[in-house]
């Protein structure tokens, strides 16, 4: 009977103690899951892949340093897959918090490029290739004044720079310019760009979220309104899978060397409540 | 004339706001850009104002009454000022008027203080293990509240082992069928869900922003009605 009881009472600090041991274990010895892309990461894709050279990626960085290593590794996925398919790459924050993670998602994917360049032409350029628009608000001015003029909302770009002189704002003007806006995001972000930049202009929205956050979004899935989602840490692994597999493009993929560790994660959470339900059912039945 | 003021430039605002999504003229879209590009932008860097202002104040007092925890409102108030003025001055990356950049004596290293390298140093890892701390208390919840009690709580049991070991790759791998049941799982259940709670919050937004509108909900003017 003790037993038992045992069971469905272990201490708390157990728990912390298993969990942080099955979620640093993987880190240390790193094991690579490679993760099967699903519909909705293969849609993002295959809609990113096909944007044609007068059009750009938009990313939009809606996340803050609390979901850095989940979100983060989907921002550079995407930027890989863009740099290496030429495809110019705009880039905002609608959340202050974001621009450091931005700067450090593009500054990291455009030296990875650069390191391999021969050419001017292999390179990545800022300017020609990319632009980090930088962070405007509020959400609502920015999403719709987008629409209108890109370079009106924001009038200067992340480095002070005027966004009407950059060779990319050239061709990039508003949204009839954008092939998808893509919004990497830990909240409702993604919604205010299906709200009002989709219903108000037609563009496409895309988006990226973290797993908790994920079940929200697939209403609009659903519907078409979302052309894909990545959805948490796995979504994230299984883009960066697509990258590396249909483009060859390596560097380090955060994401999929986190799978180890919620692999476990994940099973030691089941091993929990398997053990909480046999204890609460012995206890019942003999209670009976 | 307190009350009646604020209650005229909600009216004002909340049907200014809506039109320009009912009407497409030109007329009327220009003036909605104005007000969004100019007068919206000008009231929300009034906000930041207010919010440096209030932070400052509200931790001036609890140092000075000296309330529980005072001494972290120093930590708040320094790394405030210090914050502001390597942002404000050393640039983004050591490139403003204040220099953020050292060479350590008899070394060949660099010592940086920007504020992309605080923020790259301070900010994301103590964001991250904010947010991280997260996984100890949902395991801790999920042991003791996941009990297979009746037959909803099993669905919901059943459904939450499905959607957690198909986001593990291995087992996507072994059973593949998993993944798509998960899939399945979100994709219909949840939808129809997510749907009647979306309808049910969007017509409660709209019946509650009307009632704000046209001033017969006035809670948020603050004291009594």
């Amino acid at each position: 009977m003790k037993f038992f009881e045992k069971l469905m009472k272990i201490d708390r600090r157990i728990i912390y103690l298993i969990l942080a041991l099955v979620v640093i274990i993987p880190f240390l010895r790193p094991f690579l899951i490679h993760p099967r892309a699903m519909p909705p990461v293969e849609n993002l894709y295959n809609h990113i892949d096909s944007i044609p050279q007068d059009k750009a990626l938009v990313i939009s960085v809606d996340y803050t340093p609390d979901t850095e290593p989940e979100l983060q590794p989907m921002t550079i996925a995407l930027l890989r897959h863009a740099f290496a398919r030429r495809v110019k790459v705009g880039v905002l924050c609608l959340g202050v918090l974001g621009l450091g993670l931005a700067e450090n998602a593009l500054t990291q994917v455009a030296n990875e490029f650069n390191r391999r360049a021969t050419t001017q032409a292999d390179s990545i350029i800022y300017g020609r290739d990319y632009v980090f628009w930088g962070w405007q608000t509020p959400a609502l001015t920015v999403i719709l004044g987008m629409g209108e003029r890109i370079s009106k909302v924001f009038s200067v770009d992340y480095y002070g720079n005027k966004t009407e002189t950059l060779p990319m704002m050239q061709k990039i003007k508003n949204y009839n310019n954008v092939g998808i806006i893509v919004s990497v995001s830990a909240s409702a972000t993604p919604l205010w760009y299906i709200t009002y930049a989709q219903t108000s202009f037609g563009v496409k929205v895309g988006i990226a979220s973290t797993a908790v956050q994920a079940a929200d979004m697939y209403p609009y899935l659903n519907s078409g309104q979302a052309t894909g989602l990545l959805s948490g840490m796995k979504g994230g692994a299984e883009y960066e899978e697509l990258v590396q597999t249909r483009l060859g493009i390596t560097g380090r993929r955060r994401a999929t060397e986190a799978m180890a560790a919620q692999t476990s994660a994940h099973f030691t959470i089941i091993a929990f409540i398997i053990i909480g339900n046999i204890g609460f059912f012995v206890l019942r039945r003999r209670k009976k | 004339m307190k009350r009646r003021i604020p209650l005229a430039i909600v009216f004002i605002f909340g049907v200014l706001g809506a039109i320009p999504f009912l009407v497409p003229h030109r007329i009327i879209q220009d003036a909605d850009n104005e007000f969004r590009n100019s007068v919206l932008r000008i009231i929300v860097a009034f906000s930041l104002v207010l919010g440096v202002g209030s932070i400052i104040r509200h931790h001036y007092e609890k140092i000075r009454r000296k309330r529980e925890n005072w001494q972290y409102s120093y930590v708040t108030l320094i790394s405030l000022v210090i914050t502001a003025i390597i942002g404000l001055f050393g640039g983004i990356e050591a490139n403003g008027i204040l220099p953020t950049r050292f060479l350590v004596p008899f070394t060949k290293y660099t010592f940086h203080f920007d504020i992309q390298t605080l923020y790259t140093n301070i900010m994301v890892p103590l964001g991250a293990t904010m947010f991280s701390l997260l996984a100890f208390f949902m395991t801790s919840a999920a042991y003791r509240a996941f009990r297979a009690r009746n037959i909803e709580a099993t669905i919901l049991l059943f459904s939450a082992f499905v959607v957690m070991l198909a986001a593990v790759p291995l087992v996507s791998r072994v059973f593949p069928k998993l993944s798509f049941f998960s899939e399945w799982i979100l994709t219909v259940p949840n939808t129809a869900a997510k749907r009647g709670l979306g309808f049910g919050i969007a017509l409660g937004s709209m019946a509650t922003s009307l009632k704000i509108i046209l001033g017969i909900e006035r809670g948020w003017l603050g004291g009594t009605q």
